[in-house]
């Protein structure tokens, strides 16, 4: 059977000498090993949108390593799988799964990316693990996969091979909650989530926190991110007469939250994680509705964003579409494992997934959200969660989340 | 299939089979044809299970592959189990992604880090079993429970505890007709997820179940592996095929089927249409359990996005597609629909980029299959609804043309006497009542349909209600038969209280009907009619309709021989039709079947609602001479009937209803002459014309 | 907030819901109460009736989120595009019932609700894959002016969606009830045969239940993007399925009952939320909608169905 490389050569290289290479059934550049990378995301179903900003970033940067001839003598080759079925209607953990045995059934796989979802990359890593090959991770956060009581059943080979360009649920949400109790003085929180893992995941330590800082946890609810209509729940809160409103998910929800919290609450003290960082928030909910909003981002705060905001303009000037977050990550996730690939090729070894997992844990790649380096589990190094706020400019683009999000401190650590 | 040889001395073809060879293209049929024809199915079969076996082998060792098929397998037996609630009971359940979920999470929380209660003494018995192990607390000192339950031994008890779920949703919704049904059922497939995402103690929560154990075999984990995953999946898909197919040919699924046809029919002829379908819903929901510790084991991990709403359909457009009802289609269905999105469509995109490039085409080159999936689905729902609505491989099987001699209809005049029809009739006639009714009412709304009427059948007597149009006559059959209610009276059969007992129990006591405006299986054959009649006076369970003791292959042999004994009634009328479906066949045919039918149920009395309506005069003096000899044998009989030549014919006692009221009674030529009768027939100004032409 | 404003304010917030509720309700109480078929097209012609409104109010001009029109211009423009909206949505409706369903009206079985499954996904995707997954921000051409009523506050979209509404529901019931369609409708719903034989021409009259469904459903589109000022190709699903809870709930083939049962499950939804937990809110309904069938399989008002034994 024909594999997937065919598809990484499209546009991992020009035209012509992929049909030359995908026809020969030999790499495009002859003169090149060609290192294939798998990526595994959820490009069909209730996903697909972020899913396919992910995969557009990822192969931005693998083929930009390839015309600068990044890793001398070598070529990169994306292999895209996706993990959404229609019988799931979304991300689906067996498909996933299946995905893992693709990337580790191929022995030129040497690295891999993804998944976006934490209940995919549990059913992945047994078989990652197993096959010996290290992913990525742009976008799932929950703590398990990583922690080291769960080794045997996400590591069961021993070496980490779960690494993230994010932050864990660990820490947004108790970051979140040290700078709400410690800076903005709040004392009493109503607490919604999405019920998507990610957000449950945040909104639960957020909990945790809040009450340990001694925040009154006036009341903790979920909400359907398909419905359209919080205002109920809104109401509610808005008689209990909190504080502050913390809201654990991403923006399909979080735009609503925020646009219908504004009509029923304008003064309110509301914030969110990274979900609710990203142009499409400020698109969905719209000023003034998302005027005041607290996002945190699971990374430094960079004082020289020039190389962020390039990224940002390029992504948009090629897929048309504006970058998220997890294009970022993504971004960043690709940038970490070619400079692992480098390194290996750099000290005359072959190319394996043994030396990439190696050289991945002693990474420390300049990014677009900083340093990266991990700890021996694979999760970030760096665990700055920084905070930032709406704030109108309205001399620039009401979308553009580099202007329209600003700054204000790194988040108190736990 | 065993029930085959049993049709006895007929010339129609083997019950209950069903295969792709008949619907196969001539070119296939006149390729095999040297094989003989009870052979090629057994081939077909073997060729099939080597392939299985061999499958892991043939392909390059892609791992991936073997596990898409897995995933299939375990596809394909949610398919067989909502085949047998939706395909054979017709009970359409749009939520039966619940059940999934149900045995998934039983098997997850009994092997995951999740439900960790503190250890002591008690747990030690479990300990011993293997059930669970003391683990260090993640906090303290002390030690908690970790459950390590079997694999194997996990798989009946999510199918049970499916089942019990299956009943508990099932229940509430036995009164609810198709549609209704379907909402509800969607309604608890909604409400499950959201229980298992909002419980997290004992789920998780959205964030999936962590460290679910890999199935053991003597000590060794699958691990990882996915063969030995595809092997258990195989099996478990054969199994079920097996199950699914014994219980179609059994009373059980003879049941579901009348149930699907004619809801009101199968309670006629003794289905307990409660236990039935709950029956449906609970081995349907078995299956389904087992499928989820299958593959919560494989995966090692849920989360509750995997058995959403999205799940449900899938597995209904992969019976659709397949053919609803048809245990080979469902499972090829579910094969074809789950390889197309996890294997297919991803190397079709993979070549149509190639494609694209060697062509330069950028639209090829761009092109994705796998985003169009439900797209696809979709299509294939409405195109297999509009032009192919029994699937690819159809439940029904194409009938084979009579030959000239069987389709040439024998007149049998006289009634019969060649037959002994041993067990039926045999009353003596002693003048004591068989059927007395009391003082029965009937009221809708307003309406009085029977008002206070009075009847009495004697024993082994043959006794007639005649009236008009809207008389009574048939609302007074469906009283005796439980259809409708009651609101006074008493009827009592043999001296037994028949009112309060459901329709099915009073075919038990031995009274059966047939209907007049008949209420035939209309997809089922006439044997297959004959037999769910029988029903009550078989004893088939489901463990013994799976394992065919000789017992049930006895009973069901009975059973055949005596339909076909039946039959014979009628000379050779129905009984080359024996395997044909009802729906094919000529009206006169089809009211013989409603007769026989009947009387396969071994009744003591027959009640015939207007037998004889829409036959020729040939036929109905036909008829009325084979009912004739059947009170001849000593059967009783309550015959509503319009043509008065008939009546006066075979009844003893002629009872005339008008507006619910009983206005005469008497010997058949007193009650013609009576001149109320007349006038309630024929109106008062036509009275005199009528009293000249009789 | 005093607790009774509290109440007041989730009454309110119940209602509003409830009104998008009862328009899509009456879709499938028509369609059902003639064909006793349960449509699943009609979430995604709701769905799709939004996008039409969004982008008929785009070709106005109206896209961001800015008041640029105001007073009776305002006012002409949204009945055009309420015009435009149901016009296609009720062909969309016919077109839908034409081709896929009518071929599958005397069959028994769940046949024309499986097909209706299938055009659902059909349009669903037909909307995915085109214009994308991302939530689209709907024109926001109203004013925002809001009422004090105590400690609870009344926006005036809400009031709009009320009106038009009512009105949509009241010139529905006024042509069941009064014209000779609507009386032929009515005959086709007790007894198609008998309506056939009395000269009632059955195609023509399924063909405009599923013409007025669609377009109260495409009206309810328009009216839920006015309202939330977004839509996205997933807002069928979850207010179809209570939209069709609260037909089941006011008796199915009932016209007031589907209004009535609409504004119930609004109410529910709203005080469920306030006394157990949003998280819970489909828990709720469904439980609701069993007991109902279960204790009154008629619904609260009595259903209006075919009565087929």
């Amino acid at each position: 059977m024909i594999t997937r490389r065919a598809a990484a050569q499209l546009v991992a290289t020009t035209a012509v000498t992929a049909a030359l290479g995908a026809a020969a059934g030999t790499p495009a550049r002859a003169a090149n090993k060609v290192v294939k990378i798998g990526l595994d995301a959820s490009l069909t179903g209730a996903d697909a949108q972020s899913a396919i900003k992910v995969k557009d970033a990822t192969q931005m940067a693998f083929d930009a390593a390839n015309e600068g001839n990044a890793v001398p003598g070598y070529t990169f080759e994306l292999v895209i799988l996706d993990d959404g079925t229609a019988t799931a209607g979304q991300y689906d953990p067996a498909q996933a799964a299946t995905n893992a045995r693709k990337m580790v059934s191929d022995k030129d796989v040497v690295g891999a990316l993804g998944p976006q979802m934490s209940g995919a990359g549990k059913a992945m890593t047994p078989i990652l693990s197993q096959g010996g090959l290290a992913t990525i991770t742009p976008s799932s956060t929950n703590p398990d996969i990583t922690n080291p009581k769960f080794a045997a059943q996400y590591r069961p080979a021993g070496k980490p091979i779960y690494f993230r360009t994010v932050t864990t649920d660990a820490f947004q949400g108790p970051n979140m909650a040290n700078f709400f109790a410690e800076k903005l003085n709040v004392k009493s929180v109503y607490i919604l989530d999405d019920s998507g893992a990610f957000g449950v995941g945040v909104a639960d330590t957020f909990q945790a926190q809040a009450e340990k800082k001694g925040m009154k946890v006036l009341g903790r609810d979920r909400l359907d991110p398909k419905a359209p209509d919080y205002t109920t729940i809104l109401t509610k809160i808005k008689s209990l007469n909190p504080d502050a409103l913390y809201f654990g998910g991403v923006s399909q929800a979080g735009v609503k939250v925020a646009k219908q919290s504004y009509d029923i609450m304008p003064k309110l003290i509301r914030g969110g994680p990274d979900g609710t960082y990203g142009s499409d928030f400020l698109a969905g909910g719209g000023f003034p509705a998302v005027e005041g909003w607290y996002s945190t981002i699971a990374a430094p705060h960079l004082i020289d964003d020039t190389k962020a905001s390039q990224f940002v303009t390029a992504f948009k000037g090629q897929f048309g579409m504006g970058a998220d977050d997890y294009s970022i990550t993504a971004y960043d996730a690709a940038l970490v494992m070619i400079d692992a690939v480098k390194r290996v090729a750099a000290s005359g070894k072959p190319v394996t997934r043994e030396a990439v997992q190696a050289a991945l844990m002693t990474s420390k790649v300049p990014t677009l959200q900083g340093t990266i380096s991990f700890d021996e589990n694979g999760d970030l190094a760096d665990r700055t969660v920084s905070v930032f706020q709406i704030t109108k400019d309205a001399s620039k683009p009401l979308d553009d989340s580099s202007a329209q999000y600003k700054y204000l401190a790194v988040a108190p650590q736990s | 299939m065993a029930n085959g040889a049993t049709t006895g001395t007929t010339t129609a073809p083997p019950a209950g089979t069903e295969t792709g060879t008949i619907t196969a293209p001539s070119l296939l049929t006149r390729s095999i044809a040297w094989i003989p024809e009870a052979r090629r199915r057994q081939l077909g079969i073997g060729l099939l299970i080597v392939a299985a076996l061999a499958f892991p082998y043939l392909i390059d060792s892609n791992d991936a592959d073997v596990d898409s098929m897995a995933n299939a397998a375990a596809y394909a037996t949610l398919a067989l189990g909502l085949n047998i609630v939706v395909g054979f009971a017709g009970l359409l359940d749009l939520g039966y992604a619940a059940f999934f979920a149900i045995g998934a999470y039983t098997y997850g929380i009994l092997t995951a880090y999740q439900l960790q209660p503190a250890w002591n003494s008690f747990w030690d018995v479990f300990q011993f079993l293997g059930l669970a192990s003391p683990v260090p607390a993640d906090v303290g000192t002390g030690m908690v429970v970790h459950f390590t339950l079997s694999f194997w031994l996990a798989l009946p008890l999510a199918a049970a505890l499916a089942s019990f779920f299956g009943v508990v949703f099932g229940l509430p919704t036995l009164r609810l007709r198709g549609d209704y049904l379907a909402i509800v059922t969607l309604g608890f497939g909604e409400i499950t997820p959201i229980v298992v995402r909002n419980w997290s103690d004992l789920t998780n929560g959205a964030a999936g179940l962590n460290g679910v154990a890999a199935p053991q075999l003597f000590g060794w984990s699958f691990g990882v592996n996915s063969v030995p995953y595809y092997y258990v999946a195989i099996a478990m898909v054969a199994m079920l095929i097996f199950i699914s197919i014994r219980l179609r040919d059994s009373r059980i699924g003879r049941a579901w089927m009348a149930i699907r046809e004619d809801e009101i029919a199968a309670g006629a002829m003794g289905v307990d249409r409660t236990k039935f379908k709950l029956l449906a819903f609970a081995i349907g929901a078995a299956f389904a359990g087992m499928t989820g510790v299958f593959y919560v084991a494989k995966l090692q991990t849920a989360t509750p996005e995997m058995f959403g709403f999205p799940v449900s359909v899938m597995i209904l457009v992969m019976i659709v597609f397949g053919g609803i009802g048809s245990v080979w289609g469902v499972v090829l269905g579910a094969f074809i629909l789950q390889l197309l999105q996890s294997w297919w469509l991803q190397d079709l995109t993979q070549w149509t980029h190639v494609l694209g490039r060697m062509v330069n085409s950028t639209i090829l080159q761009k092109a994705d299959f796998v985003q169009s999936i439900e797209l696809i689905f979709g299509i294939i729902l409405v195109v297999m609804m509009l032009f192919r609505r029994q699937g690819l491989i159809p439940a029904v099987r194409p009938q084979k043309a009579l030959t000239f001699d069987q389709q040439h209809a024998e007149i049998r005049r006289g009634g019969f006497s060649d037959l002994k029809l041993q067990g039926l009739g045999g009353e003596v006639r002693t003048g004591a009542a068989a059927l007395e009714i009391k003082g029965v009412t009937v009221r809708f709304g307003g309406l009085v349909a029977l008002n206070n009427v009075d009847i009495t059948v004697p024993t082994g007597s043959v006794v007639a209600v005649i009236g008009p149009n809207g008389s009574g006559k048939s609302t007074l059959f469906n009283a005796i038969t439980a259809l409708v209610e009651a609101d006074e009276g008493s009827i009592r059969f043999h001296g037994e209280e028949m009112i309060g007992l459901p329709p099915h129990v009073i075919l038990a006591k031995g009274i059966a009907r047939t209907f007049q405006n008949l209420r035939l299986f209309p997809n089922l054959t006439v044997m297959d009619n004959a037999l769910v009649s029988q029903h009550t006076r078989l004893k088939t369970g489901v463990l013994q309709a799976i394992f065919r003791p000789p017992s049930t292959r006895a009973e069901e042999k009975a059973a055949r021989e005596w339909a076909m004994e039946v039959f014979s009634i009628f000379g050779n009328r129905l009984v080359p039709r024996t395997e044909q479906m009802v729906a094919g066949l000529s009206y006169a045919n089809r009211r013989r079947i409603e007769i026989a039918r009947a009387l396969a149920s071994r009744p003591r009395i027959l009640l015939l609602d207007e037998p004889t309506a829409g036959m020729n005069p040939a036929e109905t003096l036909e008829l009325a001479e084979q009912i004739k000899s059947l009170n001849d044998l000593g059967l009783t009989v309550l015959l509503i009937e319009h043509k008065l030549d008939v009546v006066t014919r075979l009844a003893d006692t002629v009872y005339v209803l008008d507006h619910g009221d009983v206005i005469a009674s008497g010997k058949p030529d007193e009650v013609r002459k009576n001149e109320e009768v007349l006038r309630a027939y024929l109106g008062r100004n036509a009275q005199a014309a009528a009293a000249g032409a009789a | 907030m005093t607790y009774t404003d509290l109440l007041l304010q989730q009454t309110i917030n119940g209602l509003s819901l409830g009104a998008m509720y009862s328009l899509l309700a009456l879709g499938f109480t028509l369609v059902y109460g003639i064909l006793e078929l349960i449509n699943f097209s009609h979430f995604n012609v709701f769905m799709i009736g939004s996008f039409v409104a969004m982008w008929t109010l785009q070709m106005f001009g109206l896209s961001g989120q800015d008041v640029i029109l105001a007073g009776l211009p305002l006012a002409g423009v949204l009945l055009v595009a309420f015009v435009v909206t149901m016009g296609f949505c009720g062909g969309l409706g016919v077109v839908i019932e034409r081709v896929t369903l009518r071929p599958l009206r005397n069959v028994k079985g769940p046949a024309a609700m499986i097909t209706s499954i299938g055009v659902s996904y059909i349009l669903f995707n037909i909307v995915l894959l085109t214009v994308g997954a991302d939530s689209k921000n709907f024109p926001n051409p109203l004013p925002t002016i809001r009422y004090q009523i105590g400690g609870a506050t009344l926006d005036f979209r809400v009031i709009l969606i009320w009106v038009i509404a009512l009105l949509l529901m009241g010139a529905l019931y006024m042509f069941v009830q009064r014209s000779r369609l609507g009386r032929a409708m009515r005959a086709t719903a007790q007894d198609q045969e008998a309506a056939r034989m009395m000269g009632v021409e059955v195609d023509k009259v399924i063909m405009m239940a599923f013409f007025l469904g669609s377009a109260l459903a495409g009206a309810g589109g328009m009216i839920f993007g006015l309202y939330y000022n977004f839509t996205s190709f997933i807002i069928g699903f979850t207010a179809g399925l209570r939209a069709f809870t609260a037909a089941v709930l006011g008796g199915i083939g009932n016209v007031p009952g589907a209004m009535v049962g609409g504004m119930l499950i609004g109410l529910i939804e709203a005080m469920g939320g306030q006394f157990i937990a949003t998280a819970w809110t489909d828990v709720i309904i469904f439980s609701i909608l069993v007991l109902v069938l279960v204790f009154k399989p008629s619904g609260l008002f009595g259903r209006v169905a075919p009565n087929k034994s």
